[in-house]
């Protein structure tokens, strides 16, 4: 059975989604097995590719849709957005688990 | 026959056979590989990811480590760019399926993501497009890194052509084998040319573009005294060369005599000949040559030689080699000189968006801006004073707040260094470098802080003169002899002297035996310079006298034109010295 999670956030970087956020956004979709894809409007981005991410050129209050499918798929959404809602301020954060308990 | 001319930066001439080296930019040897090697291709590909990951996380880890996260966070991103699922995928299966280098295939793959960035219409991401091309770099400086290793297998003596060659692969030169070498790139002070000087080997850079000619095994001429390159010389040219070969032989045998002679004017004033080096071993050879204790101790060496930032052991270490080859004679160590033809890979990275490196954060400033950096070294030098007669010397200070600053950093290093009981010496000499205009307008001001001056002319001229000498489109503007340069050093004389402060001129200028009649005649009484420059300009002190280089100085004053001073200066060496001019 396939299992499906989505979650809709807003960039609140000044740059948009540059690249230190995108690489935090790989190293968390990393620690997870399903697939995750980010969506800007028409446009579509694996989130576990660095340069997929960085095409995607969310800007400073772009709306994204998080969506996950397979194992852990609502876990994996609820970790990417909590980088977003943190508005990924500790760099340091995206090194640490973050599939931990929820808030 | 062809004959290419270039920039001279290290004498003497030689003939031998071409080995020519790989350009490290973007010259790729070759776009497909035959179907039985893709396996070999796509291995070779595999390892060299490993090893640029392995890279990149070192960075990231000493930039965590010196300069904070936000720093590491860049290396951080460069890492995750290189591991990138769909970028490998990609590449792999241009190696695979289109039997494609992976030289090749990596550029390709690499440069279409850089194009869809930029294509993207905004600023931040055109920028990104850097980032991507700096690993395209990384890559190909692995996959092609292999084929430099030819240069660690020498069994002949060779002549080393190249597109570029990097200070450190320049230290790494075999000095049984490599007779000379000569690139298409570079300047008259870039560090590989300042090397090439170290290592005595004839040198000539700044060719232009040639490589395309040589296809390796050729027969060539390096004339590291006139700037030029024969390829293919005719037998006429080779036996005019032999010949030239063997005279500069015998010159170098007769100034070699001098070594024990004092360097002193035939009126018997005596100047003080010191070395300039980059590595301890040089020290060695700088006694050797006569030399009277170092005036000039490049230490940004030990950052460049291992790609990582050295401990206070490391610098400890090299320190006490340097002042055991010297025993009873001064030690002059500069502090961390980093600047934008010599950024080793770990800091040049750690200041990523640099718009103009030569006026930017480097030398004195980066230490001031990365005080752990520069406790670490100061503390290295206190202690290593404890067995000599150390100096320590800080570059490009621009201004007295930054003198005052560093000192009392020093100060601080002599506080933790005393609570902590370790043997140090307390009371080292303190001078600066003069190679910022402002310094020169301020030396009196200078005067009073420090106790030594040293007049380093290679940033001087291009500060002055702003050029950069790295350019070969205005290199031929910067030049030594220009007549507002000898007014500066003019200025730099007589605040020292009224403060009682010594002043030494280290750089090219102090090299050249052309200018050695002008500084002396100007009232500078010490020299710092390359080592095997030492014999050649003892010959000079020795045939002079302080009046008439009061006269040769007074006369150049006068002129208006650097081209003017300079050949006056080598015409009066002529008349000093006929056979130092080749």
């Amino acid at each position: 059975m396939t299992y499906t999670a989505q979650k809709t956030v807003r960039v609140g970087l000044e740059q948009g989604l540059h690249m230190v956020p995108c690489s935090l956004i790989v190293r968390t979709a990393e620690r997870f097995s399903c697939e995750i894809q980010i969506q800007k409007e028409d446009r579509s981005a694996d989130a576990k590719t660095m340069l997929d991410l960085l095409t995607l050129s969310a800007e400073n209050g772009s709306v994204l849709v998080l969506e996950a499918r397979g194992a852990e798929a609502g876990e994996a959404v609820k970790a990417l957005a909590r980088l977003f809602e943190s508005n990924f301020d500790d760099p340091a954060s995206g090194s640490q688990p973050a599939t931990g308990s929820d808030r | 026959m062809q004959i290419k001319r270039g920039i001279a930066v290290s004498p003497g001439v030689v003939t031998g056979e071409v080995v020519v080296l790989g350009t490290e930019d973007f010259r790729i040897p070759q776009r497909f590989v035959s179907i039985d090697a893709v396996e070999t291709e796509l291995g070779r590909f595999r390892s060299t990811l490993d090893a640029v990951w392995e890279e990149i996380e070192e960075n990231e880890r000493l930039a965590r480590e010196q300069l904070g996260d936000q720093f590491g966070a860049i290396f951080g991103a460069h890492l995750q760019m290189a591991r990138d699922p769909k970028l490998i995928a990609e590449i792999e299966s241009l190696i695979s399926e289109k039997s494609l280098s992976p030289e090749y295939a990596s550029s390709r793959v690499l440069r279409r993501f850089a194009r869809d960035l930029q294509n993207l219409g905004n600023q931040y991401h055109a920028e990104r497009a850097v980032d991507i091309f700096d690993l395209e770099k990384r890559i190909l400086r692995h996959l092609l890194g292999e084929r430099r290793e030819e240069l660690l297998h020498l069994r002949a003596p060779v002549i080393v052509l190249a597109h570029n060659l990097t200070p450190s692969e320049t230290a790494g030169l075999d000095r049984e084998f490599v007779m000379g070498f000569a690139t298409e790139v570079g300047g008259h002070t870039s560090h590989t040319a300042i090397l090439a000087g170290a290592l005595e080997i004839p040198a000539v850079v700044g060719l232009g573009h040639f490589l395309s000619d040589v296809s390796g095994g050729e027969m060539v001429i390096i004339d590291g005294n006139h700037g030029e390159v024969i390829l293919e010389p005719d037998d006429e040219t080779l036996a005019k060369y032999r010949d030239l070969e063997e005279r500069v032989h015998s010159v170098t045998e007769r100034l070699a005599s001098l070594k024990t002679l004092p360097a002193e004017t035939i009126d018997g004033e005596s100047i003080t000949l010191l070395g300039n080096i980059e590595f301890p071993e040089e020290a060695e050879v700088c006694r050797e040559r006569g030399a009277k204790g170092i005036g000039l101790y490049r230490t940004e060496f030990l950052y460049l030689e291992r790609n990582q930032i050295p401990s206070e052991e490391d610098h400890y270490e090299a320190y006490r080699k340097v002042i055991a080859a010297a025993p009873d004679h001064p030690v002059t160590i500069r502090t961390l000189d980093v600047g934008a033809d010599k950024v080793p890979e770990t800091i040049g990275e750690l200041a990523p968006d640099v718009v103009n490196p030569q006026l930017g954060l480097r030398s004195v400033r980066l230490s001031l801006h990365n005080i752990p950096l520069f406790k670490t070294q100061l503390r290295a030098i206190l202690r290593a004073a404890v067995d000599g007669d150390v100096r320590v010397m800080f570059p490009l200070v621009s201004n007295l707040m930054e003198l005052r600053q560093a000192r009392m950093i020093l100060g601080d290093v002599i506080d933790d260094l005393e609570e902590q009981q370790v043997p140090f010496r307390r009371d080292v000499q303190v001078g600066i470098m003069v190679e910022v205009p402002a310094a020169v307008m301020l030396a009196e001001e200078f005067a009073q802080e420090v106790d030594f001056f040293s007049i380093g002319t290679n940033d001087l001229i291009q500060y002055t003169l702003a050029v950069d000498r790295a350019d070969p489109s205005v290199a031929n503007l910067y030049r030594s002899g220009d007549p507002s340069i000898l007014r500066l050093i003019r200025n730099v004389v007589s605040a020292a002297a009224k403060h009682d402060v010594a002043v030494t001129v280290c750089g090219q200028m102090s090299s050249d035996p052309v200018f050695i009649s002008l500084l002396i005649g100007m009232g500078i009484r010490q020299f710092s310079s390359t080592p095997h420059a030492i014999p050649e300009i003892k010959e000079v002190i020795r045939n002079l006298t302080i009046e008439s280089a009061e006269q040769i100085a007074a006369h150049a004053l006068t002129l208006d034109l650097a081209r003017d001073v300079e050949n006056y200066l080598r015409g009066e060496l002529h008349r000093i010295c006929p056979d130092l001019v080749l």
